[in-house]
């Protein structure tokens, strides 16, 4: 059965070639039927993989040639997410691309690419892993600019192209220093390697673990849009929807993945898990207040992406790795979901726009205030009493190193940040019944944190079944308990300054029409440039492009 | 030394790499400039088993230099023949860090090899463009995707092996060449090759995308292009087996 993991990149591979081949002698439904029917044996070869592994669960290695392939829990379940989510977008692309021009060559690209990630996430080698990974961004780039007619689609594309060329750069570094260090490629005995000797030194006398995890890091930040490089991702949307859903549901996860297969470096680099925490926190920050302030509603689901991703490496920042591929599964399945279902809802709702009109509608849509609220002061406490009394609870049922190694800063972020908002929003509803409406939103609260939670366990065992390695992350990205309370502070103080904020508002309602201060247009313009990084991008790389001008003519083009 | 200036001629090092680049523009038969391309670096390599010293580290900064140079100028070429040859020399610069770290000859000429042919098959390519439009510019004779798709596949692909993509020879070789160079050269191998990226990309928009503004343009034959692909086949495989992966 382990041969037949081959198949995967395999079967794939071939139904591109057999488009491309016959595509101008085969009608476009047979086009359709064969890829369709190749990425459909792919997906039930991944899940027939999967069970497999649950059966015996030992990790294999699988040669061939060069390369492997390695099928360990998460090669395998990132094998039946990629197969599966790709099936779909076949499915849907049937009659999607029905009218396009180069309908054969759009399978064949999307087959080339389900190749390509199925031998990123199984990958068995530093080799394998680096011939994917730069494939993904190639694909990626022929995808996005499938329409060659339009000029915004290739000027997107290439904006992603050269992001994730950029990440190529410290992947391969990172893939040198460590056959350098050891002479070898192969994945398992590299970490195996790390886990004997992690002192070993590298380029410049620094230590080889969080070198390499740092630049893989970097790798990550570039594939998955984190702060700064994120701007190719809300561009995206100028390619064909179905590669929209592939991409937000599949390929940007691509970060979050390649640092759970780094893991056993990560046990080593500590510092730079604290990096990836304080990036992923900047991204999500962002993301969220970019995807807020957008009047394009594709542009505004981009950014919501973004905010995912920070979230993802927010986990990953605080050890919880396992949580960060659950969270790209969830977050790829709702969101692959959202792209292929967002054409049939504008089609509905251009005939009926199906909105029940409860108080959501009447508060969202008509800005009609009704019925009563809660006491301005109630809300604000049970804002900030809620998460503590969660937060204690969680510490009391999980024992004392919860606060240390279960990431409960993460409990604070989802379910403190995120609840923070929704109460802010429904204390400005207005609903008929607010204690009705409030106690839903703690009960929901609740169970978001708990069954987070649960998951994150009953994940992690089977992801990391050697408990010792998710152990030793959880200590590597430990932070000292003074600072972790001085972080529970932090942002206790910004959600009361926000309820602080709200009652100000609210207090001063006659003075709101009135016009804004130079501090807030200052801070409009700065958002709704998205703080001018695409445009110092812009300008560097006509920087570059000038100098290359002046050469040229300076040597008169020889 | 003197053997070794005569290499740097033939395995070009600016300012001596000028002569090639002139002579690519001034010849015009296509097969010529793909035989040019071919013959000239294993002449180099030729004259470097000759002269038979190891190559002085300062040789492999100003390789490295030439390489930089020429991939930064490629960023806005827009002619695809002159683009083949800044390409070439780039790429075939870069033999020179393989030869001082101590290869046999015969990864130095394979070397060359792989660096060179995809550039060489680009000039035959250019020669085609320039027999249906009279000329192969970037953004001259925009929409190639659309009113001639074999072309346009063949030119993607072939570019694409031209910068080292994989699964093309020159992506295991440059992992070669960066292992044995070490981390610091290696930096500046990994930029130079992300410069290459982002000139093929340039190149291929002006050519690929948009609308063509010529009717009736005829697209090459299937069997030309079966034939086509046959060789970057060949070229893959032969990568494979000789490259061994690159590390």
């Amino acid at each position: 059965m382990d041969r037949l993991a081959i198949l995967l990149p395999v079967a794939p591979l071939l139904s591109a070639v057999l488009i491309t081949l016959f595509a101008g002698r085969m009608a476009r439904p047979s086009v359709a039927r064969l890829s369709v029917g190749f990425a459909a044996f792919t997906t039930v070869l991944a899940i027939g993989l999967l069970t497999l592994h649950f059966q015996q669960p030992q990790s294999h290695t699988v040669s061939f040639g060069w390369g492997a392939l390695y099928l360990d829990p998460l090669g395998s379940v990132m094998a039946v997410l990629v197969s599966a989510i790709s099936l779909v977008v076949h499915v849907y692309s049937v009659r999607y691309m029905a009218e396009d021009a180069g309908y054969g060559r759009f399978f064949a690209l999307l087959d080339l690419m389900t190749m390509t990630i199925l031998l990123m996430v199984t990958a068995g080698d530093l080799i394998t892993l680096l011939v994917a990974w730069h494939l993904v961004g190639v694909l990626l780039y022929f995808l996005l600019g499938h329409d060659l007619r339009r000029e915004e689609a290739q000027r997107y594309a290439f904006w992603t192209f050269i992001t994730y060329r950029l990440g190529d750069v410290p992947m391969v570094l990172a893939a040198l220093l460590l056959y350098q260090a050891f002479g070898t490629v192969s994945l398992p005995e590299l970490f195996s390697h790390i886990a004997e000797t992690p002192d070993v030194a590298t380029i410049l006398g620094l230590p080889l673990a969080p070198t390499v995890a740092l630049l893989v890091a970097l790798a990550a930040f570039a594939r998955s849009a984190q702060f700064p490089l994120h701007t190719w991702l809300p561009y995206t949307m100028e390619g064909p929807t179905p590669v929209s859903a592939l991409m937000h549901a599949g390929i940007v996860n691509a970060g979050g993945f390649v640092i759970n297969r780094f893991a056993p470096v990560y046990v080593h680099a500590g510092d730079v898990l604290h990096l990836v925490f304080a990036v992923g926190l900047v991204t999500a920050i962002l993301g969220s207040v970019l995807m807020l302030t957008q009047n394009d509603i594709k542009k505004s689901l981009g950014y919501s992406t973004m905010g995912q991703m920070g979230f993802m490496f927010v986990e990953v920042g605080v050890g919880a790795f396992s949580l960060a591929i659950y969270h790209l599964i969830a977050h790829g399945l709702f969101k692959g979901t959202l792209f292929l279902g967002a054409g049939g809802m504008i089609g509905n709702a251009r005939k009926q726009d199906g909105v029940p009109h409860d108080e959501v509608y009447t508060f969202v849509v008509e800005r009609r205030a009704a019925g009563s609220r809660l006491p301005w002061l109630l809300a604000a406490a049970i804002t900030v009493v809620v998460p503590f009394v969660l937060l204690g609870l969680s510490h009391w049922l999980l024992g004392g190193g919860f606060v240390g190694e279960q990431g409960a800063i993460i409990l604070l972020f989802f379910g403190w940040v995120t609840g923070a908002q929704l109460l802010f929003a429904t204390y400005r509803m207005q609903a008929e019944s607010p204690w009705r409406l409030m106690a839903m939103i703690v009960l929901s609260l609740t169970v978001v944190v708990a069954g987070y939670t649960l998951m994150e366990h009953a994940f992690g065992q089977f992801l990391y079944p050697d408990s010792t390695l998710s152990q030793r992350i959880y200590e590597a990205a430990s932070i000292p308990l003074s600072t972790f309370y001085g972080l529970v502070g932090l942002v206790t103080a910004v959600v009361v300054l926000g309820w602080l904020a709200t009652f100000y508002t609210l207090a001063n309602r006659g003075r709101q029409n009135g016009p804004a201060s130079a501090f807030r247009l200052a801070l409009y313009s700065l958002i709704s440039r998205e703080f001018y990084v695409a445009d110092i991008f812009a300008w560097l790389s006509q920087a570059v492009l000038g100098i290359s001008r002046r050469l040229n003519v300076w040597s008169r083009w020889v | 030394m003197t053997l070794l200036l005569i290499a740097a001629l033939f395995l070009p090092l600016y300012p001596l790499s000028v002569p090639l680049n002139a002579l690519l523009a001034r010849v015009r038969s296509p097969v010529a400039r793909f035989v040019l391309l071919l013959i000239w670096p294993q002449v180099g390599v030729a004259v470097l088993a000759q002269a038979g010293t190891a190559v002085p580290s300062w040789l492999v900064g100003w390789a490295l230099f030439t390489a930089a140079l020429y991939a930064l100028r490629l960023l806005t070429c827009r002619d695809l023949g002159r683009a083949a040859g800044y390409l070439a020399t780039s790429a075939i610069a870069l033999t020179w860090g393989l030869a001082a770290s101590a290869s046999g000859i015969e990864q130095v000429a394979l070397f060359a090899l792989w660096m060179s042919l995809p550039a060489a098959l680009t000039t035959l390519l250019d020669g085609m463009l320039v027999r249906r439009f009279g000329a192969a510019y970037a953004g001259l004779c925009p929409g190639l995707g659309s009113a001639l798709p074999r072309y346009a596949g063949l030119l993607v692909v072939t570019v694409l092996a031209a910068v080292a993509t994989p699964p093309f020879p020159g992506f295991f070789a440059l992992l070669g060449l960066m292992h044995g160079l070490g981390s610091s050269a290696a930096v500046v191998v990994l930029l130079i090759w992300l410069v290459w990226a982002w000139a093929a990309v340039r190149l291929l928009q002006g050519f690929v995308a948009g609308t063509c503004r010529e009717e009736g343009i005829e697209d090459l034959q299937p069997g030309s292009v079966l034939a086509w692909v046959g060789v970057l086949a060949a070229f893959v495989g032969a990568g494979f087996f000789f490259t061994g992966g690159g590390l």
